[in-house]
C-alpha cells in the first residue's frame, strides 16, 4: 500500500465523534487557521418534531468517496490537513453526525475547502438517514449523486 | 441469440428504502440474464414490483464506483443500487 501523501483522517464511527481529536490532528505549527464544520441532528424536519435519526452507509464506498474528497481538497486549495468523520447508527437530537476540520497556512483556503467538503459529501458519499417522528419514519430526501450517463464504449443492445 | 449464455456470479447490495423492499441488504446471485446493471435491476424489479418506480431516482455502482446503467457485468462484480444520498 502506498504511503498517503497527506496525513488526513477519514472515518466512519458508531460512537460519538471525537471532535477535539480531529481538530488536534489537523493543527500544526506551520498553519495559521483551521475551519471546522459541525453538522448535528436538528429537532425538527419540515415542521415535524424529530425523535432521532438512524444513519446507514455503504461503508467501503463511503470511505473511498470521503478519501476522494480529501484528495480533491489538496488539489484545489492550499491547505495542510483534512479530517472528515461521519457517524452511523442511531443519533439523538443535538448529536454531531458529521464533522470536518481543515487546516491551512491562510484562512481563505481552509474556509473554501471546508465548504466544498461538506457540499460534496452531501452529494456524493453513499450515506442515508431515516428520520423518526411520533407518528412514523421516513427516509430523508436526498441528492442523486452524479453518475455516468452511459459507458464510453457501450454498444447498443443487440 | 447465437451467443451462449454464461452464468456470472455477482454480489448485489441494496440500501435505504430499497433494502426494506427487497428484505435484505446483500445477496449473492448467479445469473445468466444480467449482462448489464440495467438488466440486473430488471431481474429484481420483476421479483419485487415496488422497486420499479424507484428506478428514475436511483444510481448504481459497480465495484464501488458510480456506474452507468449500461455497464457490462463480469463475474465477481459487486453491484449496489443507491437511493439519493442524505448524509451530513
Amino acid at each position: 500500500m502506498a504511503t498517503p501523501l497527506h496525513d488526513d483522517i477519514c472515518q466512519l464511527v458508531r460512537d460519538p465523534i471525537n471532535v477535539a481529536a480531529l481538530v488536534h490532528h489537523v493543527r500544526a505549527p506551520e498553519d495559521g487557521a483551521i475551519f471546522t464544520f459541525d453538522g448535528f441532528v436538528r429537532n425538527q424536519s419540515h415542521s415535524r418534531a424529530t425523535l432521532y435519526l438512524d444513519y446507514e452507509a455503504y461503508e467501503t464506498m463511503a470511505l473511498a468517496k470521503m478519501r476522494e474528497i480529501a484528495a480533491q481538497l489538496h488539489e484545489k486549495y492550499k491547505i495542510h490537513r483534512v479530517a472528515i468523520a461521519h457517524r452511523l447508527g442511531r443519533l439523538q437530537i443535538g448529536e454531531t453526525s458529521v464533522f470536518i476540520a481543515v487546516s491551512a497556512p491562510h484562512r481563505a483556503a481552509a474556509f473554501d475547502a471546508c465548504r466544498f467538503a461538506i457540499d460534496t459529501l452531501k452529494r456524493t458519499v453513499p450515506i442515508w438517514k431515516k428520520e423518526y417522528f411520533e407518528d412514523g419514519a421516513v427516509w430523508a430526501d436526498g441528492e442523486l449523486p452524479p453518475a455516468p450517463a452511459a459507458t464510453p464504449h457501450a454498444k447498443p443492445a443487440s | 441469440m447465437a451467443t451462449v449464455s454464461q452464468s456470472i456470479s455477482l454480489k448485489v447490495l441494496f440500501f435505504g428504502r430499497l433494502k426494506e423492499i427487497v428484505g435484505h441488504a446483500e445477496e449473492s446471485l448467479a445469473s445468466t440474464d444480467a449482462a448489464t446493471i440495467e438488466q440486473l435491476f430488471a431481474l429484481y424489479a420483476a421479483r419485487h414490483p415496488e422497486l420499479a418506480k424507484f428506478r428514475p431516482s436511483l444510481v448504481a455502482s459497480r465495484n464501488q464506483e458510480f456506474a452507468a446503467w449500461d455497464t457490462p457485468l463480469h463475474t465477481g462484480d459487486e453491484v449496489a443500487f443507491l437511493p439519493p444520498v442524505s448524509g451530513g
